[in-house]
């Protein structure tokens, strides 16, 4: 018998018991339903920390930190000299604190620069500066951070199109509305002052310097940009300028917790990394922090499938249920197929076969409600949990394809059973029955 | 040509053991048609099982044309019978839900019938048994006569060389079941075609060119018309 006219058989055997055979397909539908959603919300949740990462990392660019040592949970031992740190390293709030954290110092900064493909290096300055102003308006200043030009921002008023000069700054929109502008692009252009006060200075004797910058733009709050939501951004060099005016003379003074290392290209980060880490540094590529952020949603998504899968296993016994009622149903026809000569195997096909429509037709079922569902309810999940234009389900037509493929292969293996009571089934019989 | 020598079929084992068929052995002419009769319970039906290969006789030959088909594999009994077998049961087994086109495509289907060559034969099958109007229709809503003229249509949609019969007027009133007898015998006549008739019904035995009688598994009477003997084998060749 040709595998078409089987084919055609099968499915006409299921048209004749409509009602049995979707309510079989829809419970296999429910698993489709759930596998579907889970990849979906899977992908769009990877696409999400995706774009998140590339609006806060740089991809060339490594953040790096002193090697740390490992973390014990037994209670340590106090020692005069310190807390047990490995020799060689300079905690600078070493003796007594409870710090086990390790410095890079400016040793450190010189060798990093020195790897093969760094271009330079920042050490993350994050100068603690008293305030910023613009006539009578002060306001303390929570972040400021350095602006690194491949960083996407997106801009409320004004822009930067390459590198920022060493007097300019970017403000948020917070902080351009409490500091008297009334629109974003008004603060543009305009000049703003940063205090800084030395830290260093005998009590009485406060020491401070006004700073002046020119607004060259305004940031504006974005779905994913978390540092530029809050930080006011400087070039490096004006970081260092206030960092090192703040901080000289003090004990932290050359020594950073972490470091960005900006390198000539993405393909080298790897290298880059492996160098730094067999130097004694921890270095983390934009890749690594995405790779951190998507180990947990692969988890999620992994306990979500699992209960899809729990569904479908389910859903199987229903159709090896279903398909032995009808091949008992059926005798007289399956009796009158093989006396009239079908083979045993085309017998048993026919019925693996009405199993592939009841999976193909439980996955259809089910996917497609899971993508019309899903798109329909995309806009009101982004609106829900604030993430602008993004869609957190994201069906991939080959993702849904395998599903349904999957769900028909796993019918079909349900199908064997029963199928094989039919194709053993002896025509003889078969053809008694009344 | 049909011979059957010394076929023999018992069920169960050992003290159980209960013999259907008994050293049954005869022969039958190409074109003939046959009537094997007896009561409920005789051993006709295992007969009919026997000789048609749905049924393996341990002991005995049934050589049709020469070939022992109880020797053959199973792939080529089945094969035998999608080829060289026409069927009619007493209960039509005629697929309800199927159409009328969809229920005469199924042995050419099995025997694995070009989609092309389908169409004509299928016409052809249903003109001869006058359904050709119902094509369409679906069995269920068929009268018991025209189920059975289906079933005959089923069986004779490949060319078979043999047709069986079991107790095909059983459940028909008198006149449509004399349709249905016309039909078959009329079919056996112009085509040559082999038929052999499962029945306890003596007046459709006597419509038969040879009359085999069994009785508790064993062949009681064989009684032949005399013009069976002398009609030529005019099978058309396939």
């Amino acid at each position: 018998m040709k595998l078409i006219d089987t084919i055609a058989r099968a499915g006409r055997s299921l048209k004749n018991a409509k009602a049995r055979t979707l309510l079989t397909s829809l419970a296999i539908g429910v698993g489709a339903f759930t596998i579907t959603l889970s990849l979906a919300a899977g992908q769009g949740g990877r696409a999400y920390t995706d774009q998140i990462v590339t609006a806060n990392t740089d991809v060339r660019e490594l953040v790096v930190t002193k090697k740390q040592p490992e973390v014990s949970n037994e209670p340590q031992k106090y020692n005069e000299a310190g807390v047990a740190q490995p020799s060689g390293t300079s905690g600078p709030f070493g003796g007594g604190a409870a710090s086990q954290v390790n410095y890079l110092n400016d040793a450190d900064i010189a060798a990093i620069k020195d790897v093969e493909h760094v271009v330079s290096v920042s050490p993350n300055y994050a100068p603690q500066v008293a305030y910023i102003g613009s006539g009578e308006h002060k306001y303390v200043v929570e972040s400021l951070s350095t602006f690194s030009p491949s960083v996407r921002l997106e801009y409320a008023a004004g822009s930067v199109d390459g590198d920022l000069k060493k007097d300019e700054i970017i403000l948020t929109e917070a902080y351009a509305s409490v500091l008297g502008f009334a629109t974003p692009a008004d603060a543009v252009g305009k000049k703003v002052t940063i205090r800084a006060d030395k830290l260093s200075t005998a009590l009485g004797a406060a020491e401070n310097k006004l700073f002046e910058y020119t607004v060259r733009a305004v940031s504006s709050k974005s779905g994913f940009a978390f540092r530029a939501q809050s930080s006011l951004l400087v070039t490096n060099d004006a970081a260092r300028e206030l960092y090192e005016y703040i901080n000289v003379g003090t004990r932290a003074y050359g020594n950073f917790l972490l470091a960005s290392v900006q390198i000539d290209d993405e393909k080298n980060a790897e290298d880059v990394k492996n160098v730094l880490v067999s130097k004694d540094f921890e270095a983390q590529t934009a890749a690594d922090i995405l790779g951190t952020v998507n180990t947990f949603i692969n988890v999620l998504q992994g306990i979500l499938i699992g209960f899809g899968a729990l569904a479908v296993l389910t859903s199987v016994f229903g159709i090896i249920n279903t398909q032995y009622i009808s091949v008992l149903e059926r005798t007289q026809q399956i009796g009158l197929m093989k006396a009239l000569g079908m083979r045993r195997r085309d017998v048993g096909r026919l019925f693996k076969l009405e199993a592939a429509w009841i999976g193909f037709l439980g996955g259809a079922i089910g996917s497609g409600v899971a993508v019309i569902a899903g798109l329909a309810a995309n806009p009101a999940i982004s609106d829900a949990l604030g993430i602008g234009d993004t869609y957190l389900l994201i069906f991939a037509p080959m993702q849904v394809a395998v599903v349904v493929i999957g769900l028909v292969i796993v019918s079909v293996a349900a199908g064997i059973l029963p199928a094989r009571k039919a194709a053993k089934l002896d025509p003889i019989e078969a053809l008694r029955t009344e | 040509m049909i011979e059957i020598k010394g076929v023999t079929k018992t069920y169960g084992k050992k003290q159980n053991a209960f013999t259907a068929l008994d050293n049954v052995s005869f022969t039958i002419p190409d074109g003939a048609s046959v009537a094997i009769l007896g009561k409920s319970g005789s051993g006709k039906s295992t007969l009919m099982h026997a000789i048609s290969g749905l049924d393996r006789p341990e002991i005995g030959e049934v050589l049709i044309d020469g070939q022992d088909i109880l020797k053959l594999k199973t792939k080529q009994v089945d094969k035998f019978r999608a080829q060289t077998i026409g069927f009619i049961f007493q209960s039509f087994f005629v697929q309800a839900n199927e159409t009328v086109a969809d229920n005469v495509s199924l042995p050419l289907e099995i025997a694995d019938v070009p989609f092309g060559a389908r169409k004509k034969k299928i016409h052809e099958a249903l003109e001869s048994v006058d359904l050709i109007e119902k094509i369409g229709n679906k069995a269920k809503n068929l009268s018991g006569g025209q189920k059975q003229r289906l079933a005959v249509a089923r069986a004779i949609v490949n060319r078979p060389q043999i047709i069986f019969a079991d107790e095909p007027t059983g459940n028909l009133d008198s006149v449509t079941g004399t349709k249905v007898e016309d039909m078959l015998f009329g079919y056996n006549k112009k085509n040559g075609v082999t038929l052999i008739i499962v029945t306890h019904d003596p007046d459709l035995a006597a419509k038969c060119d040879m009359q085999v009688n069994i009785k508790d598994g064993k062949i009681e009477s064989i009684r032949e018309k005399k013009t069976a003997a002398k009609k030529p084998a005019i099978r058309k060749a396939k």
